[in-house]
């Protein structure tokens, strides 16, 4: 019952210099947003998707399915009907609504896959370690890595108190969407006092050891960039510019796409 | 004689938000290099008393506090918790909660970081702690792949590497099983010697406090006794009237009649042989075979296990060929290591988790086929941590939850409810909100909850933890009248006590499997594969062994006994 996101598989992004995959994960975003037809967008899925396998994160995605699916479905209706466009295909749906719908729809999708590559390829220390050398203070990233830090925690509790409910017949696996999350809402009581709970105690500890004793702070883990980061970063920068380029040139766009 | 090192003056604490104060009158000092161990019943103030050794209390806490306390002269009031972390360390109960790196490097680097150590520094703290503790072939394992004890070594370690000068543990060994808990013990007593460091701990079992130099005995917010280990674990009666579980062996010497009482297996040899006292053999005899034949009644076999082996997905085996039978109407203890199987082994038995291999009958028929909402009536389950279970405002509600999901009349969910209230000694206590209980109150509701569907059959995970000894007798006797009304009872405990006072049968399990079966007296006449699985019996069923006998309680040997003036 592991419920933790990173994985530790030591692959080549495994072993990228955090900084690195963070301004990656960034570069991501930006290129991500410049385009809206979905053709356009497809050699950064291409390389997302790359990523994902080598970096062993499918694992994760699949945790998180249910999210995706759920997203897709909403999104590709919303965005049909909030955008409309000259080439009707049937009802409010036309191919400009369409392809924006898919573009929006990915959009969603590659970002949370980017976002899953970087926690599931990135200690927790790592990856402070990195936003922190990046300028960010410290408490900000020990407050983001601590948020990361709680998924899996709530995840397995969540687990057990659904167990300890359906020992006591409470049959969760029975009756449609609707039925099922009303029976879900009971076991958030639990959930949510078992967390409170177990953070107390993590607030506890985090100042018996000291934290925020001192303004200044060491930091036992060292980041080192290697030729090999460097590369990689530049074939990110280069990525990112083109794409820029592309779309300052107009390139990228749906053309007769009537947004409400 | 120096300074104390800690020195705590009138100090009174309330919470916010209650009335009654949570310390009253406190005053004690340690000296450098002292080990005290603090105990008492639930509620009893101890861990507020240690949460303001590093100053959580005024800080973290939300409350009132009067008087002062010192460490090492710093006082509490006017330094911070982070900065008080550099001379008093604290380690807590909750192993999961308290370590929070994903390396066991990087947790113990967590605290010297925070005081800017050079790196070089931090790395031979590292380096040394984590050779001290026994961790140095896991440095680079995420901590939630340790077992208990580990996490709790490493909780031990990762402290120590900022060099206090006090070490607080709060029921460092709660969770952990009994060989763990000697680990743990057997680190703490080395320090001791080595630090001079001053140690404070919370523990109920009071087998660990031998290790103390002196024990402070804490009821109702103040401290009631404070004085060498000796004299406090040979006054059997006070410890009793407070709560706090006295020792097997000077409570048979005090009903045989001695005054000097021994207190270890040890001396309890040489005081049993120097008395001239010897066991009656027939006695003995006859009472095994008693035992014996009251376990023959039970026929009608109820769980029937056969090679049953379950691997969780993606993960090595967790159950490995597992067979066992339990007959209707037994009292059984599952007893064995934190992460042998116990807990996996007994989700079979109410259908929450299906055997990836083997057989597992309930009633005859194979669980899968039966599925949990239906086994679930005649198959109760208590999980561990009754806060996992509650989740009504009312206690009757929450005990109603199962007979009115079962379509019941209004009529005869109210009298479920009551009968299982009054079973578990919570009759009238319909209207409370159930946060408002404290633990053992809580525990009682989720078993009262369980009770309500009138099951055959009553799984107990872990019932005794985290409550005190008066809480986990009343606990236990409950659940043994529950048995002796019909209901079959099977307990997973850490408790070795518990076991050989309650259980007629035990399953010793490790790494998945079950190695040992027996009566609980054949099963703690094994001592040594017992050690092989982490578990070792009370002090008082080593010192009988001693002796060529396997008794189980005080009370049982003394009906044994001959040779002394009364």
């Amino acid at each position: 019952m592991d419920a933790e996101i990173y994985i530790d598989n030591n692959s080549f992004i495994h072993r990228l210099d955090p900084r690195v995959k963070i301004i990656i994960f960034l570069f991501t975003f930006v290129a991500i947003l410049l385009f809206e037809n979905p053709l356009w967008m497809m050699p950064i899925a291409v390389l997302i998707v790359i990523q994902i396998i080598i970096s062993g994160a499918m694992v994760n995605m699949r945790r998180i399915r249910y999210i995706l699916i759920v997203l897709t479905v909403s999104s590709m209706i919303l965005w049909n009907l909030f955008a409309t466009g000259d080439t009707q295909l049937f009802w409010v749906i036309s191919v400009e609504s369409l392809s924006f719908a898919i573009a929006r729809t990915l959009l969603m999708i590659l970002m949370i896959s980017t976002g899953m590559i970087l926690i599931t390829s990135t200690r927790n220390e790592e990856l402070i370690n990195g936003m922190i050398r990046l300028g960010m203070p410290y408490r900000v990233g020990f407050a983001i890595s601590t948020a990361l830090r709680l998924v899996p925690t709530i995840a397995s509790s969540t687990l057990t108190i659904s167990q300890a409910q359906r020992s006591r017949g409470l049959d969760l696996d029975s009756g449609n969407i609707l039925e099922r999350v009303k029976k879900f809402l009971p076991l958030l009581v639990p959930v949510f006092i078992s967390t409170i709970r177990s953070t107390n105690i993590f607030g506890m500890a985090l100042e018996s050891k000291g934290f925020g004793a001192r303004k200044d702070r060491t930091f036992y883990m060292v980041l080192e960039m290697r030729q090999v980061d460097y590369i990689v970063l530049a074939i990110a920068f280069v990525f990112m510019l083109v794409s820029i380029i592309f779309a300052i040139l107009g390139y990228g766009q749906i053309e007769g796409l009537v947004r409400f | 004689m120096s300074e104390p090192v800690v020195e705590i003056r009138d100090l009174q604490y309330r919470y916010r938000g209650q009335k009654g104060l949570a310390l009253e009158e406190v005053n004690l000092s340690l000296d450098r290099g002292e080990f005290l161990m603090l105990m008492g019943p639930s509620e009893a103030g101890k861990s507020t008393l240690a949460a303001t050794f590093n100053g959580l209390i005024p800080h973290f806490h939300m409350g009132k506090m009067k008087g002062d306390v010192l460490v090492m002269g710093r006082d509490t009031k006017s330094h911070t918790v982070a900065e008080m972390a550099e001379i008093v360390g604290m380690v807590f109960q909750d192993f999961e909660a308290q370590l929070f790196s994903t390396n066991v490097e990087l947790e113990v680097a967590f605290g010297p970081e925070n005081f800017a150590v050079p790196r070089d520094e931090i790395k031979a703290r590292i380096d040394e702690n984590l050779e001290y503790v026994g961790l140095e072939g896991v440095r680079n394992r995420p901590p939630s792949t340790l077992s208990g004890g580990q996490k709790q070594k490493l909780a031990i370690a990762s402290v120590l590497a900022l060099k206090p000068e006090v070490l607080v543990m709060d029921e460092p060994t709660t969770d952990l099983d009994p060989i763990s808990k000697m680990g743990v013990f057997e680190i703490t007593h080395r320090l001791c010697k080595r630090d001079d460091l001053t140690f404070l701990i919370i523990e109920h079992e009071t087998e660990e406090a031998l290790f103390a130099d002196r024990i402070a005995l804490i009821k109702d917010s103040k401290l009631i006794k404070v004085g060498p280990t000796r004299e406090i674990l040979s006054d059997v009666d006070l410890l009793e009237s407070l709560g706090v579980m006295p020792l097997g062996i000077p409570k048979f010497f005090k009903a045989v009649g001695v005054s000097d009482l021994p207190l270890t297996p040890d001396e309890a040899v040489k005081e049993f042989k120097s008395l001239g006292l010897s066991v009656k053999e027939d006695a003995y005899e006859s009472m095994i075979a008693d035992e014996k034949d009251a376990l023959e009644k039970h026929t009608q076999p109820l769980i029937q296990c056969q090679n049953l082996s379950h691997t969780y997905k993606g993960e090595v085996e967790a159950l490995k060929d597992v067979s066992l039978e339990i007959n209707q109407g037994e009292m059984v203890a599952i007893i064995g290591q934190n992460g042998s199987g116990k807990t996996t082994l007994a989700k079979h038995f109410n259908g929450l988790l299906e055997p990836t291999d083997g057989e597992i009958l309930v009633n005859g028929k194979p669980t899968r086929e039966q599925g949990i909402f239906k086994l679930g009536q005649s198959v109760g389950y208590v999980f561990q941590n009754p806060d996992h279970q509650i989740f009504s405002e009312k206690v009757f509600d929450e005990v109603s939850f199962n007979p009115r999901l079962r379509n019941f009349s209004e009529e005869e969910i109210k009298e479920r409810v009551t009968e299982a209230l009054k079973a578990v000694d919570l009759e009238g206590q319909e209207e409370e909100d159930p946060f408002t209980l404290t633990k053992s109150g809580r525990q009682r509701v989720a078993v009262a909850s369980v009770l309500a569907s009138n099951p055959d059959v009553l799984i107990l995970d872990e019932p005794t933890t985290g409550l005190d000894y008066s809480e986990q007798r009343s606990m236990m006797n409950m659940v043994r009248r529950l048995n002796e009304n019909g209901s079959t009872i099977i307990f997973i405990t850490h408790h070795m006590w518990v076991v050989a006072e309650y259980a007629k049968r035990a399953f010793v399990m490790k790494d998945g499997d079950i190695i040992l079966e027996g009566t609980t007296r054949e099963v703690f006449s094994q001592e040594d594969v017992l050690r092989d699985a982490f578990l070792r019996p009370p002090h008082f069923v080593e010192f009988s062994h001693r002796l060529g006998f396997t008794f189980l309680t005080p009370e049982e040997m003394v009906a044994c006994i001959e040779g002394a003036e009364n």
